[in-house]
């Protein structure tokens, strides 16, 4: 976790106010470790958590492929705003853009979630943040 | 869908098919607040510094790498030129402060920490001679330490006392490092009108005009650039600078994302990006394919430097267009050791110093990664040095050396040091003597910058 010098300020602030002339070792630090655990659960976890996400797969065309990836990413409420497909001879290319800002899972999980179905439908799929299309692609 | 089919699926094919990653995000920290009269309360801080700011650093990388599916191939920490805070001290606790350094860097887990440096272009203080004296000791005696001395600038001259240590300091390391082929070499840099916000290592520092804490990033993609000139075929050369001005345009846009990225992570300024085209031994990340792909048979042939010329503008040009924080070398690095291409074509006879030297005059560093016999004299590389300089000083843009004597070896004998730093064939050099030219000493004077003909 990243302490910034303002709270640090803020939990030393919280010790003055509760402890004033009667500070010992044991007490302040009882009070320091109950703040910072309370501030741990208002930090937000580092990883984006929201916006649109691009999902790319590829490999051989084989029955369920679209079903196995739509199913695993509605488990995890992540909705699919838009979707293209193309077949090249025995081979298909998926495009999705999913909205993951409802789903409980971050980016990272999501992947870990699609790594289980590349693995076992020996397919490629590639989860990216939206933002490094639009930075190469827009000007 | 906002994006089409084509669009998404060129991305796709950057990152998976053609090698483009990012080098490096280097995050540069200030080591001015660390001193001390006691040298172990100076290392206490430098140590305790670096990882306050550095231990997220690997961890930070890795969640932009995955988020946008682009990877970082390296972390790195740049400081403040080392001879600026510890002036005061010897050249043995120059050597101390290297190992905690070195200890910092393991700890937070990167490969290289760079800034072992100091700036004499004009003279040195007592200090920078004690830190100049202990290069040789600190690289021989640690594994993640890079060091750099800027010895000439445009605005002062080359300092051709400065030359002639560095030539004497290079000599020395190869020996100190012999038992690994004179790997010491590979982590010094003698510059001229060295960049001080540079995310490339071994000559990155951290400047001392900076904020306290920043981050830079350095994007690669040779291979990029190499399969958008194969796909663009036989056109004429104005199509063909649009062709590389679009690709790096791409990867600049996508370099500075994730590096503004990393730096929001740690909560510290966003500070350049440098859109050099760096070269890595892997098959196809190679400028000199690139060379060869605009049509020459092979580097070193008539027309090289002409072509690199051409490259290393397309890319600026694309690169300013891209974002408006573009800084540190920003042209194409021809390292010879750390590009199979160039690498092929000294093996092949086709390279020689003379040409890479003309070459070093068009792009954005100079004589990089260069083996040469172990037996060459101290007064040769001053030579070697003072003429790179030249080119600097007199063009008003960066160059450099990183020249390796290797111990022991002759043309026609190779060292491969594996991983980034790759594989440098011993390159000849000329036999005449270059000594009571450079042991003249003092400095030749800053130029005249009208009448440039």
């Amino acid at each position: 976790m990243n302490v910034s010098e303002e709270k640090i300020r803020e939990i030393t602030l919280a010790a003055i106010k509760e402890l004033g002339d009667n500070a010992t070792q044991e007490n302040v630090k009882e009070v320091v470790e109950r703040t910072i655990k309370n501030l741990g659960d208002t930090i937000p976890d580092s990883q984006t958590t929201s916006d649109q996400i691009i999902l790319t797969s590829f490999g051989l065309n084989q029955p369920g492929v679209v079903a196995a990836i739509t199913t695993a990413l509605s488990k995890v409420n992540c909705d699919i705003s838009d979707l293209s497909q193309k077949l090249m001879g025995d081979f298909f290319t998926m495009i999705m853009i999913v909205d993951i800002s409802n789903s409980d899972l971050s980016l990272s999980e999501i992947q870990n979630e699609m790594k289980m179905i590349s693995d076992s439908m020996n397919i490629k799929i590639m989860l990216q943040h939206e933002e490094i299309f639009r930075s190469m692609h827009r000007i | 869908m906002n994006y089409n089919f084509e669009e998404i699926l060129e991305t796709i094919k950057m990152t998976e098919i053609e090698h483009f990653d990012i080098r490096t995000v280097t995050l540069g920290i200030s080591l001015r607040d660390c001193i001390d009269r006691n040298v172990e309360v100076s290392k206490q801080k430098i140590y305790d510094k670096i990882l306050r700011y550095g231990s997220n650093h690997i961890k930070f990388a890795e969640e932009v790498e995955a988020n946008y599916g682009i990877s970082i191939a390296n972390k790195r920490v740049s400081i403040t030129p080392i001879s600026i805070p510890f002036d005061s001290y010897k050249t043995e606790e120059f050597v101390e402060i290297a190992k905690v350094l070195d200890k910092a860097a393991g700890e937070i887990g990167v490969d290289y920490l760079a800034g072992f440096s100091a700036l004499v272009q004009k003279g040195f203080t007592n200090g920078e001679l004690e830190m100049i004296n202990s290069i040789p000791y600190a690289l021989a005696e640690t594994k993640r330490i890079t060091s750099s001395v800027n010895v000439a600038s445009t605005k002062a001259g080359i300092n051709m006392d400065a030359v002639n240590l560095m030539a004497e300091k290079v000599k020395q390391t190869a020996e100190l490092t012999k038992d690994n082929d004179s790997i010491g070499c590979a982590k010094l840099v003698v510059f001229a009108n060295i960049p001080e916000d540079n995310p490339f290592v071994a000559g990155a520092f951290h400047g001392v005009t900076e904020h306290e804490v920043v981050l830079n990033v350095g994007i690669s993609g040779p291979g990029v650039v190499l399969d958008a000139i194969k796909s663009a075929g036989n056109v004429d050369m104005q199509q063909l600078a649009e062709t590389i001005k679009k690709t790096v345009f791409k990867t600049t846009r996508a370099g500075e994302l994730l590096g503004r990225k990393v730096a929001e992570k740690h909560g510290i300024p966003f500070g350049i990006i440098d859109i050099s085209l760096a070269p890595t031994p892997a098959e196809g990340d190679s400028i000199g394919d690139i060379l060869v792909a605009m049509g020459l048979e092979d580097v070193g042939a008539h027309g090289t430097t002409a072509a690199l010329a051409m490259l290393n503008d397309a890319v600026k040009k694309a690169g300013l267009m891209a974002s408006s924080s573009v800084g540190g070398m920003s042209g194409a690095f021809i390292p010879v050791s750390e590009d199979q291409g160039m690498i092929d074509a000294v093996e092949r006879g086709n390279l020689s110093i003379e040409k890479l030297e003309a070459m070093t005059s068009v792009c954005s560093v100079g004589l990089d990664m260069i083996a040469v016999p172990g037996d060459t004299p101290a007064s040769t590389i001053a030579g070697i040095i003072a003429d790179e300089c030249a080119i600097g000083v007199i063009n008003d843009k960066t160059t450099s050396v990183r020249i390796i004597p290797a111990h022991g070896k002759s043309v026609g004998d190779s060292v491969d040091y594996g991983g980034l730093l790759g594989l440098a064939p011993i390159m000849a050099v000329r036999n005449l003597s270059s000594d009571k030219f450079v042991n003249r000493g003092g400095r030749i004077p800053a130029p005249m910058r009208s009448l440039t003909n």
